[in-house]
């Protein structure tokens, strides 16, 4: 029922001149995130990895979820609510990867995790992914990992438009232009893109409303003098979406709720670059952002309010950072500065803003005793006013054996502020058995009123022990290292091990007298992820590579097995059929929800710069995993979570949410160095779960159109 | 697409448990049985779908009695006639605050058939007075017997949770909830219509002595 499968024109993006192929520049590839300095990334101690934007061109991706979707390790996964798109990392949840764009945090988890859907990748030179807690340089939510995203420049006096339309309406549009000077450089870019959403399933209700954004970037750069650079740089975005819903009210009795959401998001980097020696450079950087979303919704035709719902969020920081390069073998890199954050939110119960400050300093040693050998130590302080201190060092070696073996090895600690949510939730809901969440600023205040109503019937903690929330600690471990078996095969592989302390869980601190509980926030869990990545490539011929990832995946959480090892509550389970309980073993337990054993992905990729063809089929595949209790509640809809025999844990006997596989193809001819069309489908096969992948549309077509007004090179 | 409809047939429960009364005076071989839908107030118009409030209820409880394997009548309900009250998701004994009689109950974690004799002591009764622990068989998701996931609404028996039961005539029984729906068929999307609050359980009476086998 869904899915108009009639192709469609478009007008492609693309840039010409981005012509570089996959299987020789990778190993040149220069990445900034890992150590905030350039560096080829193989000469890199960490796990990092990069997506080139030729590759994303080949690929005919228009948002980030899409790009990151098919990397090895990466998995797209709705929030808490079902929809929308986060990015797990080596089993880590959407909240815990930190993504930058040009070195700088996105801001907007007002539920958590980022919605990657918000970020055009029209503009992007490269992506830069960073496994393993970077929080030695960037403090906290980068326990997972970062993401980096590198918006292009001006390399020369040129630009490009671009058009695409595809399934369910979708239109985007790209235009971009810049100009390269001798002393200075700018470039502008603009992206519309608008779709009609889709629904799934017997539901008419559109799981995605019909929406457009347009996202307005601009890059400004001067050389002052020889050794001063000036850069500027914002970003601005909005979002309108049209939502149109039949929500349930009773028994057949059906409302129609109409309404706009709205995102709007900018930013703007201000950075003076002064090489004050030919040893010293130093960088001044201010940063700051802001963040809104509003959604309202009026039943009709009655046109009464049904819903409202604001955010506002605001990130300021100014940042100094100093590179000295003591000789040919010793850098070093120190950094401080401060991070203003505000929240603003109808969700805390009232309006006023909170607001919160962290002062960060860090320091950075690479080593660099001979060519073979590469070791970088570092470690940053974060001072915050509400959650207290961290303290987060990291080391990482990387040893070239021989021409065709190295090995890396890092250890790090990460951590994770308490969010807004978290301190100043004040949600109530009063129906017949309501609950209250309180977060821990605000839940002794709380609680006190409570009391002097006479309301509290138990309190389960000391209300001084209440309201102290730490952040939450990560110590990880990444052995890797990387074969060239030949100039036509190389593989690369990880073993990684995150043993995470102190998440921060709901619990049940206080009922009432009218046996209402009151949940409030706690330090709680601790859980670990392991497994192992690995990566192959080869290059079939001058023009095919053929690349295979696979990641293996235990994430389990600490608690449960030493109950299950204990003959605790979670030692049972009840025969579903017979509903006899029986013993669980701990081999029996499969862990986590909402994480796959097994993922993987297979890509082949053609490309002629002679004959301007090119041509790509990717194939993702996401093993079986099961569905926690909140996840796929899609406007309303809940879907049974995953346990089955009254163990509230998953085990191997739970249903589980069955594993897939998509393709995705995509075919593509440049003409006179000008004029690029491209076609493509994703999903293929039409592969779609409607109950429990709501963010996964059927099969889409799309053709796009560019046009490259002048064809010179950009400078990689 | 998940949904699994479980039948069971249940019909020789009580014959069985008249049968082995008989047999009482001999080396006593106790069975299970179980007691399918036992209602513990159902709403008869559902459930108010903006606050969540049953509707038709009766707040009255649902009286049983493990002597008899059978529920008592409510205008018993100032007797020793029964042991244990139903509503909703909660169970009263009668004992302490809830009843004249002294029954008293406590929930121990393990499977049925293991669990094979009385413990001597951890039974509690009913006391309305106490803030924190106002029932023997505590309330609350993950308190006692049951589990509520707020994002589905479903009640779920928690796996390895067992009552022991010490009843109005000073007996011992077991008993295990295997189900809060009606027929054990658990919803599998929420409904106006409901068919919660029927309770399908487990258990063993022992007449004589503290053998729970």
């Amino acid at each position: 029922m869904k899915k108009v499968s009639i192709l469609i024109f478009i007008l492609g993006l693309t840039r010409l001149w981005a012509q570089d192929s996959l299987q020789t520049k990778k190993l040149e590839e220069v990445v900034v995130t890992a150590t905030r300095n350039d560096h080829p990334v193989a000469s890199l101690p960490m796990p990092v990895s990069i997506v080139s934007k030729s590759q994303i061109q080949t690929m005919g991706s228009l948002r980030l979820n899409n790009v990151l979707t098919e990397q090895t390790g990466l998995v797209i996964v709705p929030q808490v609510n079902g929809v929308g798109n986060g990015l797990q990392m080596q089993g880590f949840d959407p909240d815990y990867t930190l993504i930058l764009v040009d070195g700088e945090p996105l801001i907007g988890r007002f539920t958590g995790s980022l919605d990657l859907s918000r970020i055009t990748v029209g503009n992007i030179k490269q992506i830069e992914i960073v496994k393993g807690p970077s929080s030695s340089l960037y403090g906290s939510d980068a326990l997972a990992g970062v993401v980096n995203i590198i918006t292009d420049g001006a390399a020369a006096r040129g630009g490009t438009f671009s058009a695409r339309y595809g399934t369910f309406n979708t239109t985007n549009f790209n235009a971009d232009m810049g100009t390269k000077e001798k002393k200075w450089s700018s470039f502008v870019s603009f992206n519309r893109y608008g779709t009609d959403g889709y629904s799934m399933g017997a539901s008419t209700n559109k799981i995605v409303s019909p929406f457009t954004n347009n996202t307005l970037s601009g890059k400004f750069s001067a050389k002052l003098s020889p050794s001063t650079l000036l850069k500027f740089s914002g970003r601005w975005f909005e979002e309108n979406q049209q939502q149109n819903f039949l929500v349930n009210a009773g028994v057949n009795q059906m409302l129609r709720t109409i309404g706009q959401g709205k995102i709007k998001d900018w930013n703007m980097i201000g950075t003076l670059v002064q090489r004050v020696s030919s040893r010293l450079k130093a960088t001044a950087r201010f940063y700051s952002t802001r963040y809104s979303t509003q959604t309202s919704l009026n039943i009709q035709p009655a046109d009464t309010l049904y819903y409202h719902d604001d955010f506002a969020q605001g990130f300021t920081r100014p940042e100094l950072v100093v590179e000295y390069f003591a000789n040919s073998k010793n850098i070093f890199t120190a950094g401080a500065g401060a991070v203003f954050e505000s929240v603003q939110t109808s969700r805390y119960g009232d309006e006023s803003p909170r607001h919160q400050q962290t002062d960060y300093s860090f320091l950075q040693h690479e080593w660099l005793p001979q060519e073979k050998f590469h070791l970088i130590t570092g470690a940053r302080w974060d001072r915050n006013s509400i959650y207290g201190s961290q303290l987060s060092p990291k080391i990482s070696a990387l040893w070239q054996v021989n021409e065709a073996v190295s090995l890396k090895a890092s250890y790090g600690l990460g951590f994770k502020a308490p969010d807004f949510r978290q301190l100043y939730l004040n949600f109530n809901n009063t129906a017949a058995g309501g609950y209250s969440v309180l977060g821990t600023e605000i839940v002794e205040q709380r609680i006190r009123q409570l009391q002097a109503q006479g309301q509290i019937g138990s309190l389960f903690y000391n209300l001084d022990q209440l309201g102290k929330l730490e952040a939450e600690r990560s110590r990880a471990l990444n052995v890797g290292g990387k074969v060239l078996l030949n100039k036509k095969w190389w593989a690369d592989v990880n073993i990684f091990r995150n043993d995470i302390d102190n998440l921060i869980e709901t619990q049940i601190v206080a009922n009432t007298v009218a046996s209402q509980n009151i949940y409030s926030y706690r330090n709680l869990k601790r859980v670990f992820t392991q497994g192992l990545e690995l990566n192959v490539t080869y290059a079939v011929t001058r023009y095919v590579s053929a690349q295979a990832g696979y990641q293996l995946l235990y994430a389990k959480d600490k608690d449960v097995m030493a109950n299950i090892e204990s003959g605790g509550v979670y030692s049972y389970y009840r025969d579903p059929v017979t509903l006899e309980t029986k013993r669980l073993t701990i081999s029996e337990y499969f862990g986590l929800s909402n994480r796959s054993r097994h993922t993987g992905n297979f890509k082949l990729f053609y490309k002629n710069p002679n004959s301007g063809w090119e041509a790509s089929l990717r194939t993702i595949y996401r093993g079986k995993y099961g569905a926690g209790s909140l996840q796929g509640n899609v406007q309303g809809i809940s879907i049974p979570p995953s346990d089955r025999n009254n163990n509230g844990i998953l085990d191997v006997y739970d249903n589980f949410v069955k594993g897939y596989l998509l393709f995705n193809f995509s075919v593509a001819k440049t003409f006179k160095d000008k004029f690029r069309v491209q076609a493509g489908v994703d999903n293929l096969l039409n592969y779609t779960d409607p109950m429990y992948i709501p963010n996964l549309p059927g099969r889409q077509l799309y053709l796009s159109l560019a046009y490259s007004f002048r064809a010179i090179p950009h400078e990689r | 697409m998940k949904n699994r409809f479980i039948i069971l047939s249940l019909s020789a429960g009580v014959i069985l448990f008249s049968a082995c009364q008989k047999n009482d005076s001999v080396a006593p071989a106790l069975n299970a049985v179980t007691y399918t839908n036992l209602p513990a107030d159902p709403p008869s118009g559902g459930y108010n779908p903006t606050n969540g409030q049953a509707i038709g209820v009766t707040n009255k409880f649902t009286f049983f009695s493990f002597a008899t394997g059978a529920i008592v009548a409510n205008t018993d309900s100032a007797t020793t006639k029964w042991d244990l009250g139903f509503r909703g998701t909660t169970i009263i004994v009668n004992g302490g605050t809830s009843g004249p009689g002294n029954a008293a109950a406590q929930v121990v974690t393990g499977i049925f058939e293991n669990l094979t004799t009385a413990p001597n002591s951890g039974f509690g009764q009913d006391n309305s007075r106490s803030a924190s622990a106002p029932y023997a068989i505590p309330t609350g998701s993950g308190n006692g017997w049951y589990n509520y996931d707020p994002a589905s609404n479903l009640i779920t028996p928690i796996a390895g949770r067992v009552i022991m039961v010490k009843t109005s005539g000073g007996e011992y029984a077991k008993m295990e909830i295997l189900s809060y729906y009606k027929n054990t068929v658990m919803p599998t999307t929420p409904t106006l219509t409901p068919n919660d609050r029927y309770y399908t359980f487990r258990y063993v009476y022992q007449p004589s002595g503290t053998k729970l086998q």
